[in-house]
């Protein structure tokens, strides 16, 4: 695009709908997030699940490692932020979504450890449903609704399971919501990266 | 009589910068070069038209020890490549 061209009507109309598609494809998440999430809740639900059987002490504690993955995530935020040459419309929403989502969860986790909560594991489901499956709608990414709809749906299941198993419920959402949308935003990330070098 | 396309985004360079400001909240210069294919040169004049129209907003900082100039579109902007779009329909006879 060198030279001042006149255009004819469906050029320009052309030329619209190019840059317009491709601003839009251009919205590439890096899927770290997503992964570092789907990750540290999938391990803690399957260590919470095998520690009904081993007993270990050290154990009981492997939820505390949700505080400790704080740190990464906002390290992985900073550096996408200072990366990202422009920023789109929902980019706002979808963080003051998510942030509100990390609220809910700490103030949640307060009150069912304040109180001795029943049902701790579906009512973390429901709230994890509620930004994966808004994220999923919002950026038109099937693989997030289907998370969404999966927390929902395990959130049921797990009202109905004993124990050990809700935690099975509960690695199992995040693989769903979190885990594999990230692989694939990831693989998308990478191929694009690799076509723009 | 059809109606004369807005002569400031009547233009390759232009009006492909105000189509992708149009879809995003802000744009680095470089990431519109990027997506432009232009030269630096070429799309910093062109830009400046745009500025001096009133259709895009441009800000200069730094970021890391270099010069960043991010572009938005104004409220101005945006009426006029609605405008502009509506204009082009009629011409090409489209209907909505």
């Amino acid at each position: 695009m060198e030279q001042e061209k006149e255009l004819s009507g469906q050029e320009s109309l052309a030329l619209i709908t190019r840059m317009i598609n491709k601003a839009r494809r251009d919205y590439l998440d890096t899927g770290l997030s997503a992964l570092l999430w789907g990750s540290v809740i999938t391990f803690c639900g399957l260590a919470a699940f095998v520690n009904t059987y081993l007993r270990w002490p050290v154990l009981d504690y492997v939820w505390f490692l949700t505080v400790a993955a704080v740190a990464p995530q906002v390290i992985i935020a900073i550096r996408e932020a200072k990366n990202r040459k422009y920023r789109g419309y929902e980019d706002d929403l979808m963080g003051g979504i998510w942030i509100s989502f990390g609220i809910a969860i700490f103030l949640l986790s307060y009150i069912v450890n304040a109180y001795n909560v029943s049902e701790v594991a579906s009512l973390f489901l429901i709230l994890y449903g509620v930004p994966t499956f808004a994220t999923g709608y919002a950026r038109r990414f099937r693989a997030m609704i289907i998370g969404g709809v999966a927390c929902w749906v395990l959130a049921v299941v797990s009202h109905f399971t004993p124990f050990p198993y809700k935690m099975l419920c509960i690695a199992g959402a995040a693989q769903l919501a979190w885990f594999i949308p990230g692989l694939i935003i990831r693989k998308r990330y990478l191929k694009a990266k690799e076509k723009n070098v | 009589m059809f109606k004369d396309l807005n002569p400031i985004l009547h233009s390759q360079l232009r009006l492909a910068v105000i189509s992708i400001l149009i879809s995003v909240k802000e744009a680095e210069f470089t990431y519109l070069r990027e997506k432009t294919d232009a030269t630096a040169g070429n799309l910093s004049v062109q830009i400046n038209k745009l500025k001096e129209a009133g259709y895009i907003d441009v800000s200069k900082s730094f970021k890391d020890n270099y010069p960043q100039t991010v572009c938005r579109i104004t409220p101005a902007g945006v009426r006029a490549f609605e405008e502009y779009v509506r204009d082009l329909q009629a011409y090409l006879n489209i209907k909505k």
